[in-house]
């Protein structure tokens, strides 16, 4: 299902921003497009509405894996009462910040991918955000001998990439001795 | 955007929360001067309380970065306390 107005949505946007980065005293700018055209490489998200900062206080926005960000952009999709479902049609960046993720996070899904194989043990990712989780879990689809899960809740979920078929040894059941 | 403009924590809490909830005009922003900084107390119409906290308080943590983002560049420490 798409935003029912985006035009408006992106009007609400820009009406937020302008009064958050005023009363923040933020230097930055920003640009909303709506339905933006999206570089070959990013079509494993197609927002409909995109919202690309800059500016001065830019670094401030990625530090701590892009924190602020990212409260920017879950401030911005609660005021329009966005179900969690529909949160990717939402896009916030700032210096490229979403491609460059995107890499890394392909690069670690092979690195584990191999290790997986090598070891027969799973790995475990550290604690991602749904669409980071999703980015890992579409990098690692093509892999047929390895599956991939969310496990954890809330804020700690976390990427598990085992051997397909893997069972836990005596995990869950206590252990007994041979 | 002109020089260095002061941020003003009081209103950004209030327009954020104001644009969160159902009932706009019921929310109040209450500065309180303590001795570790200046805390912001938030409240908001009974319904409106889980707007502004969010889901696993997401909401809530995203205003608190803002602020601690915002607050950081006026070299004070301000805090959010959400009243119920």
């Amino acid at each position: 299902m798409a935003i029912p107005d985006k035009i408006a949505a992106a009007k609400r946007i820009n009406e937020f921003l302008r009064g958050v980065v005023a009363n923040a005293g933020l230097r930055l700018k920003y640009r909303i497009s709506v339905d933006p055209p999206m570089a070959e490489d990013r079509d494993w998200e197609k927002p409909e509405i995109l919202v690309e900062l800059s500016g001065p206080d830019s670094p401030l926005l990625l530090e701590r894996g892009a924190e602020l960000l990212r409260s920017l952009e879950l401030l911005a999709m609660e005021m329009l009462r966005l179900p969690a479902n529909e949160h990717e049609k939402i896009c916030f960046d700032c210096m490229n910040h979403r491609s460059m993720r995107l890499e890394e996070l392909r690069m670690a899904a092979s690195v584990a991918a191999e290790r997986v194989r090598k070891s027969g043990v799973p790995y475990k990712f550290a604690p991602m955000s749904s669409r980071e989780r999703r980015i890992v879990h579409l990098a690692l689809r093509e892999h047929d001998d390895l599956q991939t899960e969310s496990q954890g809740e809330g804020g700690r979920r976390f990427v598990v990439v085992s051997p397909k078929n893997y069972r836990p040894a005596g995990r869950s059941a206590p252990k007994t001795i041979p | 955007m002109t020089g260095e403009q002061a941020g003003d924590m009081r209103a950004l809490i209030e327009q954020i929360a104001k644009a969160l909830v159902d009932e706009p005009e019921q929310v109040a922003v209450e500065v309180v001067e303590e001795d570790g900084g200046t805390v912001l107390e938030l409240k908001v119409a009974p319904s409106d309380v889980g707007k502004v906290i969010g889901k696993q308080g997401r909401t809530a943590r995203a205003m608190r970065t803002l602020l601690g983002a915002a607050s950081m560049k006026l070299h004070k420490r301000y805090s959010l306390e959400i009243l119920e």
